[in-house]
C-alpha cells in the first residue's frame, strides 16, 4: 500500500502542476502604488509599514483625519517616507471616488476597512447589522468599483492585486458572529467571482483570514462580547505587525486565499471548497488533507457544541 | 492493504456516530405553521404548495399583493388549502414585524426571498449591488430577528427551523455573481453562527443551495446574463421549482444544515463542506471520504473555467 501511495502522489503533483488555475505569478510592490484602506490603524497601519519598508508609495484612506495624520508621521518617522491620505467614509462611494481619482493610478488595492460588533443576534440590533454590512461588505464593493477602471486602464502592464482582509470568521461561523461572518463570508463570494472577472486584465485577488489581532479597536469588542464568544474564541491574539507581513507576502505570490498561522493554514485547506489555488504544491496538500482537515471540522464542532450546552446548563443552575 | 480501509470504515463511521453535532432531529411540518418569504412565486411557492398539501397551516410574505392572491389561489384550488398572505417588503422592518406577529407562531421559518441580477462588477450599477445586498442578506437578518424572541418563547417545546435559501452561487463564486455570491455566501456565516445560538432553543437552522431553478425571476435573470456567465454556469443542470422543494422541505424536516438539489449540488457540498456542522453521520462519513476527491474535481473545474474565460477573451479581441 505504501507502494501505491508512493507512485500517486508524484502523478498528482504533476497533475496538479499543469493544471492549477489561474497561474502562479509574482506581484512587485517595490515602487507601485499600494492604496489601504482602513489604513489609519491596526492591521492596515501594518501593512502600509510593511509595504513602505520594501519600497512601496502608499496611500492610506480612513475616516478619521487626525487618525491619518498620526500614521502618516509614525510612517514618516519609522521609513522616511511620505504616504499619502485621505479621509473617507467607505459607504460614501463619491467621497471613495473622489479619494481614489486623487490618489492616481493603482497597482495594489488593500481592501481591509472593517468594523465588528460581536453579539448574539437576538440581542443586536438590526442599526449595528446593518452597520457591519454596509461598511464591511457594500463598502468594499464600493471601494472596488471606484478603483476598478484605473486599475484595468494602467499603463504599467505589470500584474496588480485587489486584497480584501476577511477574518477567520469568515472561514467558520461562531457563536455571537451572525452579522460579522456575514459580511466576511461574503467578500468570499465577491472574490471568486471578481477573480474570474478581472484575470484577463492581469489583476489578482487576494484574500487574507486572520485571528484574533491586536488592534485598538479589540479591546472594545472584547467588553462587550458574549462570555459564550469569549469561551470559544479563545484570548490568543497576533500581533498586527505579523499580519502586515503575512499579508504583503501573500499578496506578492498573488496567492488567492491568505492564512496567517497554523489554526487558519489547516482551517484554509478544510474551506478550500471551489476557491482557486494557483500553488500545486498547496493544491496537493488541499487534496490530501482535506478529508483529515474535514475530520478535524467536525471535531471541532463536537467540541463547539458541547462547551455551548455545558454553558447553557451551567446557567440553568 | 484492502485490510486497511475495511477496518478503518467500520471503526470511522461508529466514531462519526457519536461525535456529529448537532444531534440529528426529525421536525414535524403537519399542522405546524410554515411562514414562507418570498412565496408569491418560484421556489417559495412550490414549497408553500408541498408543505399545504403535507398538512401544514401556511403563510406567505411576498411584495406584491396580486401575485399573493394569484398564489393563494392556486394553492386553494390544488389542495383545498387556505393561506394567509401578508405584503411586505423585507427591506422594511416595521412590515415584517407585523406581519409576523399577524401570523402568528411560527414552526418552520422559510427565508426564501431573493433577487438576482448577474453583471460583471465593472459594469454592473452599485444600486444593483445594494439591491441584492439588501434584499437577499439584509431582509433575511430583518426577517430572522422579527420571527426569533416569538420561536424562543413558543409553548410547544418541539424542533423549529429557520431555513435559509442559498444558491450553488453561494457555494462558488462565478463570473458576473460578485454580488449575488456575496449575498449568499453571506447567508451561510448567518447560519453557521444563528445554528450556535439558537441550538438550546430547540431551534435548527438549515441552507438550501438549489442550481439554476425554472422561475420567473430566472426567466428575467436569463435575459440580462453575460454570456461568459452562461458558459460558466452551464456546468450545473438547472432544475424545476417542484424538484427543488421536495429536496428543501425533505431537507428542513431532517434539520440538515446544508441541503444540496442535485448531484453536481451534492459534490459541491461535499468539496465545501469546510467547517460547517453535519448532523448526519453517514454524510459526514462522505465528506471525510470524498472531500479530497472533490477538491481535486473542484482543481479541475476552475483549470476548465479559467480556460474558457481565456479563450471567450481571445476571441473577443479578434473580431
Amino acid at each position: 500500500m505504501v507502494l501505491f501511495v508512493l507512485l500517486l502522489l508524484p502523478i498528482l503533483l504533476l497533475l496538479l502542476y499543469f493544471i492549477v488555475r489561474p497561474r502562479p505569478l509574482t506581484i512587485p510592490i517595490k515602487n507601485r502604488h499600494v492604496f489601504i484602506t482602513g489604513g489609519s490603524i491596526g492591521i492596515g497601519l501594518a501593512i502600509a509599514k510593511q509595504a513602505a519598508s520594501e519600497g512601496a508609495r502608499i496611500s492610506l484612506l480612513a475616516r478619521s483625519l487626525d487618525k491619518l495624520e498620526e500614521a502618516k508621521q509614525s510612517i514618516r518617522q519609522a521609513y522616511q517616507v511620505d504616504v499619502a491620505i485621505f479621509a473617507a467614509d467607505v459607504r460614501d462611494y463619491d467621497a471613495v471616488q473622489s479619494a481614489i481619482k486623487e490618489a492616481g493610478p493603482i497597482d495594489v488595492l488593500v481592501v481591509n476597512h472593517g468594523v465588528y460588533v460581536i453579539q448574539e443576534l437576538e440581542n443586536q440590533g438590526l442599526d449595528v447589522v446593518k452597520f457591519m454590512i454596509d461598511v464591511n461588505l457594500t463598502g468594499s464593493f464600493n471601494v472596488i468599483k471606484a478603483a476598478l477602471p484605473l486599475m484595468k486602464d494602467r499603463k504599467d502592464k505589470w500584474p496588480a492585486s485587489i486584497a480584501l482582509m476577511s477574518s477567520m470568521a469568515g472561514q467558520v461561523g461562531i457563536y455571537g458572529y451572525a452579522a460579522y461572518s456575514a459580511t466576511k463570508f461574503g467578500l468570499r463570494g465577491l472574490a471568486e467571482s471578481l477573480q474570474q472577472e478581472v484575470i484577463e486584465d492581469n489583476i489578482h485577488v487576494s484574500i487574507i483570514f486572520p485571528p484574533v489581532t491586536e488592534t485598538p479597536g479589540i479591546d472594545e469588542a472584547r467588553k462587550n462580547m458574549p462570555e459564550l464568544s469569549k469561551i470559544i474564541v479563545g484570548s490568543g491574539v497576533m500581533k498586527a505587525e505579523e499580519i502586515g507581513k503575512i499579508t504583503v507576502d501573500g499578496i506578492k505570490c498573488g496567492s488567492f486565499s491568505i492564512p496567517c498561522n497554523f489554526l487558519g493554514q489547516t482551517f484554509a485547506i478544510a474551506t478550500a471548497g471551489v476557491s482557486p489555488q494557483r500553488s500545486f504544491l498547496m493544491a496537493s496538500l488541499e487534496v490530501v488533507f482535506a478529508g483529515l482537515f474535514r475530520f478535524g471540522g467536525l471535531l471541532f464542532q463536537w467540541n463547539l457544541y458541547g462547551i455551548i450546552e455545558k454553558w447553557h446548563a451551567q446557567k440553568k443552575q | 492493504m484492502l485490510l486497511f480501509p475495511l477496518v478503518l470504515f467500520p471503526f470511522l463511521l461508529l466514531l462519526l456516530y457519536f461525535i456529529v453535532r448537532p444531534r440529528p432531529v426529525n421536525i414535524p411540518i403537519k399542522n405546524r405553521h410554515v411562514f414562507i418569504t418570498g412565496g408569491s412565486s418560484g421556489i417559495g411557492l412550490a414549497l408553500a404548495h408541498q408543505a399545504a398539501s403535507q398538512g401544514a397551516r401556511v403563510s406567505l410574505l411576498a411584495r406584491s399583493l396580486s401575485k399573493l392572491e394569484e398564489a393563494k389561489q392556486s394553492i386553494r384550488l390544488s389542495s383545498g388549502v387556505d393561506v394567509s398572505i401578508f405584503a411586505a417588503d423585507v427591506r422594511d422592518y416595521d412590515a415584517v414585524q407585523k406581519a409576523i406577529n399577524d401570523a402568528g407562531p411560527i414552526d418552520v421559518l422559510v427565508v426564501n426571498q431573493g433577487v438576482f441580477v448577474p453583471q460583471e462588477l465593472e459594469k454592473q450599477g452599485l444600486e444593483e449591488v445594494k439591491f441584492m445586498i439588501d434584499v437577499n442578506l439584509m431582509g433575511s437578518f430583518n426577517v430572522i430577528k422579527a420571527v426569533l424572541p416569538l420561536m424562543k418563547e413558543r409553548k410547544d417545546r418541539g424542533p423549529t427551523s429557520i431555513a435559509l435559501m442559498s444558491s450553488q452561487a453561494g457555494q462558488v463564486g462565478v463570473y458576473g455573481y460578485t454580488a449575488y455570491s456575496a449575498s449568499k455566501f453571506g447567508l451561510r456565516g448567518l447560519a453557521e453562527a444563528l445554528q450556535q445560538e439558537v441550538i438550546a432553543d430547540n431551534i435548527h437552522v438549515t441552507l438550501i443551495f438549489p442550481p439554476d431553478t425554472d422561475t420567473p425571476g430566472f426567466e428575467q435573470e436569463s435575459k440580462v446574463r453575460p454570456e461568459l456567465t452562461t458558459i460558466l454556469a452551464g456546468s450545473s443542470g438547472s432544475m424545476k421549482a417542484d424538484k427543488v422543494a421536495k429536496k428543501a422541505l425533505d431537507g428542513i424536516k431532517s434539520g440538515s444544515f446544508i441541503v444540496p438539489c442535485n448531484f453536481e449540488g451534492q459534490m459541491l457540498a461535499i468539496a465545501t463542506a469546510g467547517l460547517s456542522p453535519q448532523r448526519s453521520f453517514l454524510m459526514a462519513f462522505f465528506e471525510v471520504a470524498f472531500i479530497g476527491i472533490c477538491r481535486l474535481v473542484a482543481l479541475f473545474f476552475q483549470w476548465n473555467w479559467y480556460g474558457s474565460i481565456e479563450q471567450w477573451h481571445a476571441k473577443k479581441k479578434e473580431k
